[in-house]
């Protein structure tokens, strides 16, 4: 990773936090978790996008399945250019139109509203249909959770997307191994993805959810087969916050006054960027 | 109204390259077979999977295009319902949600195969338009309708070759209802394939000297107000007729337009009483044995006049 991408991750690090903080409610870890891989996507030049054009037919798309990572998608998108930083601090302030989960009425860029989980897999499946249909060459890609995989709509839309031959659909699990009240492998058991994912028909690709290189790398060489791919992304959930990693209890929780400290110190926050 | 329903959507079809056709393996009588073959490339078999076809269909709509999704009426409204609301209603995306054998249709199937709660749990959802047509005819005008309304839709559809009250050159009223027998004592509001059921009932009570007015209620929501209040003062009576709970459905509907509109109107309501249906076998038989067969809604009309 380049150290312009280092500076910029650092970036869109304390601004989810200074945001959600600032907000009162946020989901920290997951949006850790994700961050790296939507800044790869949106600012590596993997998808085709353009934020004064944003409803351009031919875009490439993304549906951030995993709604609770709605600020990484939102502080992603506002370093590309969607929405201003002002608009971005309105978070959860009265009247506004940035809410801890991701609504498509709220900003053109938002491709699904998503929140409730399962859902956004089967939008993606209907969006890389149309894609195929309109014979345009782009792709849609969707951001999944290793928790979310337990509703069962992800393996229907996966039989489907097989079904519909869409290699133009790239699903990207954010395999950071945590959910809400417990790890995953705690909840139901330890899954083998690869397998399952091989077993349903899909191409599979593994790589480190927070290394931007290989993220890119991979990302710009999905196969072309016939078959939608799955990029196993493995990730930290926290990730970049010691306190706040591989633990569930952070899933929706802000840090108290002791535990702010350890934050501010290990993401470079001033007492005056805190201000917001 | 299968048949005929199919038949407007592939004509619209023809018209617009952007019509779909999704299913989840619900092609009864060939129709999915039709439009396949007509439309190779614009139908698509989900499988026994309604949600993940709702929510593509959301995917497909976000993406211009306009798709119209086509099962069982329950699973299509039970099972899919927070996909209709998030993914289609939500993002007021144009899907077209057609639930075939909806009400007591399937009546040899039981209660897991009717349909009797969908108006009540559909017509909470911001933005959706719920059509009823009651006759083949009036299915196959519902559709265009469907297609020209810019949002998403639900039509509930029956199946069992309904008795056609309508003639060939017949325009669906767009947002209202129709007053298809005009009479003096009673007005039975009624929609979808029950309707055979209201006007034969009618029939033998006006050959027994009870004038009544029979209503048919096409469109469910948005709700024509104007014709109830209009109605309120004209007839003794309301009766509603429908194959739904009568908790949430039509006459729930009509009772809300009167208490908003300050009118006090006796409404009887003849439909499921907040129960499942009952008995399985022909629809004609299960009518009967759920209290919604023409003897019944006749003699409940009796009684009620006195």
């Amino acid at each position: 990773m380049n150290q312009q991408d280092k500076e910029i991750l650092a970036k869109l690090r304390k601004r989810i936090f200074i945001t959600g903080y600032s907000g009162g409610m946020a989901h920290l870890a997951s949006c850790f978790s994700a961050i790296d891989i939507i800044y790869t996507l949106y600012m590596k030049d993997v998808m085709k996008h353009d934020p004064k054009n944003p409803d351009m037919p031919d875009r490439d798309r993304f549906v951030l399945s995993k709604g609770h990572g709605g600020l990484a998608l939102y502080s992603t998108l506002c370093e590309a250019g969607y929405l201003t930083e002002e608009e971005l601090h309105t978070y959860l302030k009265p009247w506004c139109h940035i809410g801890g989960e991701p609504n498509r009425r709220d900003l053109r860029g938002i491709e699904a509203s998503t929140g409730s989980l399962g859902h956004g897999m089967s939008v993606a499946v209907g969006m890389a249909i149309a894609q195929k249909l309109d014979k345009n060459g782009a792709k849609t890609y969707v951001m999944i959770g290793d928790g979310e995989s337990q509703e069962g709509t992800i393996w229907e839309a996966s039989m489907s997307a097989v079904a519909f031959s869409l290699d133009n659909l790239v699903a990207i699990l954010d395999c950071n191994k945590v959910q809400k009240t417990n790890h995953v492998e705690e909840t139901l058991g330890y899954v083998h993805w690869d397998e399952k994912w091989k077993s349903f028909g899909w191409n599979v690709m593994e790589v480190d959810g927070h290394d931007v290189d290989a993220l890119k790398e991979t990302f710009m060489n999905i196969p072309q087969n016939g078959k939608p791919t799955v990029v196993i992304a493995h990730t930290i959930k926290g990730k970049g916050v010691s306190i706040m990693e591989d633990n569930p209890i952070w899933h929706f929780k802000l840090p108290n006054r002791k535990e702010k400290k350890v934050f501010m110190e290990e993401l470079q926050i001033s007492e005056k960027e805190m201000e917001v | 109204m299968q048949s005929s329903c199919i038949g407007s959507l592939m004509e619209l079809a023809d018209q617009d390259q952007n019509i779909l056709y999704l299913t989840a393996d619900s092609g009864e009588g060939g129709l999915d077979f039709m439009f396949r073959k007509n439309f190779p490339d614009r139908s698509f078999n989900f499988g026994i999977a309604e949600e993940n076809m709702v929510a593509a269909s959301a995917g497909l709509a976000a993406s211009g295009k306009i798709p119209f999704v086509y099962t069982a009426a329950p699973f299509l409204a039970y099972r899919s319902y927070e996909f209709i609301r998030n993914d289609i209603c939500l993002q007021n995306l144009p899907v077209k949600l057609i639930g075939t054998g909806s009400g007591l249709s399937v009546s040899s199937l039981g209660p897991t195969h009717h349909t009797t709660e969908d108006i009540s749990v559909l017509r909470s959802l911001p933005n959706l338009k719920i059509l009823s047509p009651a006759t083949p005819k009036q299915a196959y005008e519902c559709m265009k309708v469907a297609y020209r309304y810019s949002g998403p839709v639900y039509i509930r559809l029956g199946m069992n070759k309904e008795k056609e009250y309508f003639p060939d050159d017949y325009q669906f009223p767009i947002d209202k209802n129709e007053v298809l027998k005009d009479g003096e004592d009673v007005t039975i509001f009624t929609t979808g394939a029950i309707l055979e059921e209201a006007m034969n009932a009618a029939e033998l009570l006006e050959a027994e000297g009870t004038s009544v007015c029979v209503v048919n209620v096409p469109t469910i929501k948005p709700f024509d107000k104007e014709n109830v209040i209009e109605l309120a003062g004209k007839t003794k009576l309301f009766f509603v007729v429908e194959e739904h709970n009568i908790l949430g459905g039509l006459g729930s509907i009509i009772s809300d337009v009167l208490v908003d509109a300050g009118c006090l109107k006796k409404t009887v309501k003849v439909g499921l009483k907040d129960c499942f249906s009952v008995g399985y076998g022909t629809l004609p038989q299960i009518r009967k044995e759920n209290g919604l067969d023409v003897e019944t809604i006749t003699s409940r009309i009796k009684e009620a006049l006195g």
